[in-house]
């Protein structure tokens, strides 16, 4: 192959050229950075002609050029000379590749000159004060008095606390999200830049502990981010203490500030940065079977010094314990040291955990279910024992007790904390803000709130669709927020809570709430309602859940399509859920859900039709009469109709659809129970109803697992079996029939 | 050229680290300065106003310091604006790639107004020559 050498050939007398005519001994870096371009290109123009002697001479070139950069070099005169030789000698050698396609001449003299001149002992990493820094880092060791705290500047200090807490709660926030997805460079990047800041300012108001500590662990992420250490729970803890302990600081600063006295912390910042170097080194802090002197340590109560010193006076007397030598010394403090014994022991339990495979434990929840239900049954039986006998009596009471804590503990066993489905969450409000070009903080209320682990993902979708609602229609741009007197960055709280043997889930924002005129004008459009109706401020904001309504001005990539919150209302009804809006103009909108906290078990109200007992889940049953002889009517083309709460609603005889012997066969003899669903409310004739329960929920086995109507069976107080009714599928069964 | 006659632009998302800056140029007579608190924002004051020099942070959110410099290069109008990085420590890898990129100088944290003008004044010097 024919090598063409022209274009290297020229790129080095570009490079001679403008080397000749830049000023002497003037290499700004602006020219450096000409010149460090050129270089790579000639790098890259040499390697292709697989020309080597010019890749390294010109690779040396640019060592020597990044060194003048950074100002590392001594000798500049030499540097110079060098230079001016190394653009000559890639000269010559590219004009004898060009002229006989090879070069006979040693560059090894050259090299040898530039890398005494760039004095090559550190090929990367920083130049600047790097014997500083391993000097600061010792002295770190030594403990500093908190009252050695001066304030350079007062309006600025005050800036950076108020700053700097809020940097802090941003790390807090990431770092958790960053423990669920450990992979994620974004969240590491999103927690470095913080301490980052926080490290550049307070080097300038001369706060050396602050910027010590933020620089430690700004390091400690910069290795993460670069793959040198992973993301280990070790790691976040240490990151969130010391995010704690800069918060502390900060806390001591604005005391200084306010002439209070600094609040005594217990703050053992050469602990923490000694926790903080050994994680940097790799090492595994999370041995098992750790001393209580090292679990002091870890947790920054104090340093290793104080801990090998200590032990030395200790082995003096052998029979005292560590715990009891630092407490006596004044060192710790005695509910110090029962947290470490407590971590000690967690360590051990931790051992002891296992997976279990969720199959087994339904399984063992359902056969609790049915021990409880056996259990209320014998306690039927008992009540109808005149001459109980005393002491079986007491027995069973205590079989009770127990009965119903091995209930509490297994449903407990699959409940987690929602705290994971709010951190995703919070992730998307981010994600959605961005797209919306809006700024938003999240809240988190109550992350620790459980739930059972089955309902988890159940209701993440609808949840998401409300949030996107949120953030897409509920809050206004950050312009907009500022003409309305508000700060331009929105909130958006996700709360959850236990109420009633439900979870509470709230998602509310501080946007401009909901348009009532809005929301009306659209629903008489579409023929949903007659304006002349009078309705209440709920009514209206429930219009948002019917289907093909959407108030939103633009379409988004999400919501604004008429899809959504209908589907968010169905997605929650079918969980057994319920959903309220609370809005105030100009101030927000609150999504109020309740769900029930398991699947497991349903609220129900039980009724009778003939010999047979149905369940009618609580949470769609509006109201239960026995109607007035003229409250029915037959509509033709509609069937039967019954006047409830002044409305018409079609009537469905529960005997007729599962063939039964009813003891009423007329409406106004029966009870009606209106009930509600997506397709609107109607009216079930029964012919009593029994009373409200909670049942387990039964399959009814693979073979009558998909029957139009029903959606499980349960075995009543009474010993007997009732079948749990699917409003919607009964509806529908009613329709074709 | 006078201090009172350069116009500075400021850019930092850490609004006391902005502070800080402008209270040292303060200190050694600049009075015309403009603030941003990212990339973005930059760019939008860079094309709304004549900037005679950008003093701007490496690590920035959205968009980095570098970007912002690689950003004002490639722009025809904005090119030629003289482009101060601060930096936190003079990692040669940072410096190195802002150089290629066209920096025209660095500054490390934490530095004195002293220092900051002299790195501003010698870039205006070398540009107007």
């Amino acid at each position: 192959m024919i090598m063409d050498y022209e274009n290297l050939i020229k790129l080095l007398n570009t490079l001679a050229q403008e080397y000749l005519f830049m000023d002497s001994n003037d290499m700004d870096i602006p020219t450096a950075g000409k010149f460090l371009n050129q270089l790579e290109q000639i790098m890259d123009e040499a390697k292709k002609l697989k020309v080597n002697p010019v890749k390294s001479c010109a690779s040396s070139l640019s060592q020597i050029l990044e060194k003048t950069v950074l100002d590392a070099i001594d000798d500049k005169d030499a540097a110079a000379n060098v230079f001016e030789s190394g653009i000559h000698l890639m000269q010559e050698i590219a004009d004898s590749f060009h002229n006989t396609g090879k070069y006979e001449g040693s560059i090894q003299e050259f090299l040898k000159q530039t890398s005494v001149v760039a004095g090559v002992a550190s090929e990367s990493g920083t130049v600047d004060n790097q014997s500083d820094q391993t000097k600061e880092d010792t002295q770190d060791i030594k403990p500093q008095k908190v009252e050695s705290i001066q304030i350079q500047d007062e309006s600025l200090t005050r800036d950076f606390i108020a700053e700097g807490l809020e940097y802090i709660e941003e790390i807090e926030i990431n770092i958790l999200n960053l423990e669920n997805e450990p992979e994620n460079k974004d969240y590491i990047n999103a927690i470095f830049r913080p301490f980052h800041s926080i490290k550049g300012v307070a080097s300038f108001l001369n706060l050396e502990k602050i910027r010590a500590l933020a620089h430690n662990l700004e390091s400690l992420l910069d290795k993460t981010r670069n793959g040198e250490i992973s993301v280990s729970p070790i790691l976040i803890d240490v990151v969130l203490d010391g995010a704690d302990a800069l918060k502390t600081l900060i806390g001591q600063l604005r005391d200084v500030l306010e002439g209070k006295p600094i609040a005594d912390a217990d703050l053992d910042i050469p602990a923490l940065t000694a926790r903080i170097h050994k994680i940097e080194q790799g090492f595994d802090t999370d041995a098992v079977g750790k001393k209580i002197g090292e679990i002091l340590v870890d947790d920054g109560v104090i340093s290793k010094e104080k801990l090998e010193e200590t032990l030395k006076t200790n082995a003096a007397s052998p029979d005292k314990k560590i715990g009891q030598t630092l407490i006596e010394e004044g060192v710790v403090k005695p509910k110090q040291v029962s947290q470490a014994l407590r971590k000690q022991v967690d360590q051990v339990t931790d051992l002891t955990t296992i997976r279990v495979d969720t199959v087994k434990l339904d399984d063992l929840i359902d056969m609790v279910g049915e021990l409880v239900i056996t259990q209320s049954m014998i306690s039927q039986d008992l009540k109808n024992q005149v001459n109980a006998d005393k002491r079986l009596t007491r027995d069973i009471s205590q079989f009770f007790r127990i009965t119903s804590a091995l209930q509490r503990v297994s449903t407990s066993l699959r409940m987690i904390p929602i705290k994971q489905t709010f951190q995703r969450m919070s992730r998307l409000v981010r994600d959605l803000a961005k797209n919306a070009d809006k700024m938003v903080s999240v809240e988190l209320v109550g992350e620790d709130t459980e739930i059972d682990r089955n309902m988890v993902d159940e209701i993440y979708n609808p949840l998401v669709h409300m949030i996107r609602n949120s953030v897409d229609h509920g809050l206004e741009t950050p312009e907009e927020r500022i003409k309305a007197g508000k700060s331009e960055k929105g909130m958006i709280t996700l709360k959850a809570y236990h109420r009633g043997g439900n979870i509470v889930i709230e998602i509310a924002d501080d946007g401009k709430g909901l348009d009532k005129q809005k929301i009306l004008s659209k629903a008489v459009k579409s023929g949903l309602v007659q304006s002349d109706e009078n309705l209440s401020d709920q009514e209206i904001y429930k219009m948002i859940f019917m289907p093909g309504l959407s108030t939103a001005a633009k379409v988004t990539d999400v919501s604004g399509r008429g899809v959504g919150m209908d589907v968010v209302k169905r997605a929650v009804e079918k969980l057994r859920g319920k959903i309220e809006i609370e809005s105030v103009v100009g101030e927000g909108t609150t999504f109020i859900t309740r769900f029930p906290l398991t699947l497991a078990i349903i609220d129900g109200m039980i009724v009778k039709v003939g010999s047979e007992s149905y369940i009618l889940p609580t949470t769609s049953i509006r109201q239960a009469l026995r109607p007035p002889r003229e409250s029915y009517t037959n509509v033709v083309g509609k069937g039967e109709m019954i006047n409830a709460m002044g409305q018409l609603m079609p009537l469905i005889r529960m005997y007729d659809l599962f063939d039964i012997e009813p003891e009423h066969k007329e409406p106004w003899e029966a009870i009606v129970v209106v009930v509600d669903s997506e397709s609107g409310s109607r009216c079930l004739m029964v012919d009593k109803i029994i009373g409200k329960a909670e049942v387990v929920v039964k399959s009814l086995g693979e073979g009558l697992k998909n029957i139009k109507g029903l959606a499980g069976g349960a075995i009543l107080g009474n010993g007997r079996i009732g079948l749990i009714i699917d409003t919607e599928g009964l509806f529908e069964l009613a329709e074709e029939s | 050229m006078n201090e009172k006659n350069i116009k500075v632009l400021i850019v930092d998302d850490f609004a006391t680290m902005r502070k800080v800056v402008r209270n040292l140029l303060k200190q050694v007579g600049y009075e015309d300065i403009v603030e941003a608190e990212d990339g973005v924002m930059a760019l939008k004051a860079l094309k709304s106003q004549k900037i005679d020099v950008i003093v701007s942070d490496w690590n920035m959110p959205n968009m980095t310091g570098l970007e912002l410099l690689k950003a004002v290069r490639a722009d025809e109008e904005l090119s030629k604006t003289p482009f101060l990085m601060v930096t936190a420590e003079a990692l040669q890898d940072n410096v190195v790639a802002a150089v290629k990129a066209g920096v025209n100088n660095y500054i490390v944290k934490p530095f004195t107004a002293e220092v900051l003008n002299e790195k501003i004044k010698k870039i205006m010097e070398n540009i107007n020559k």
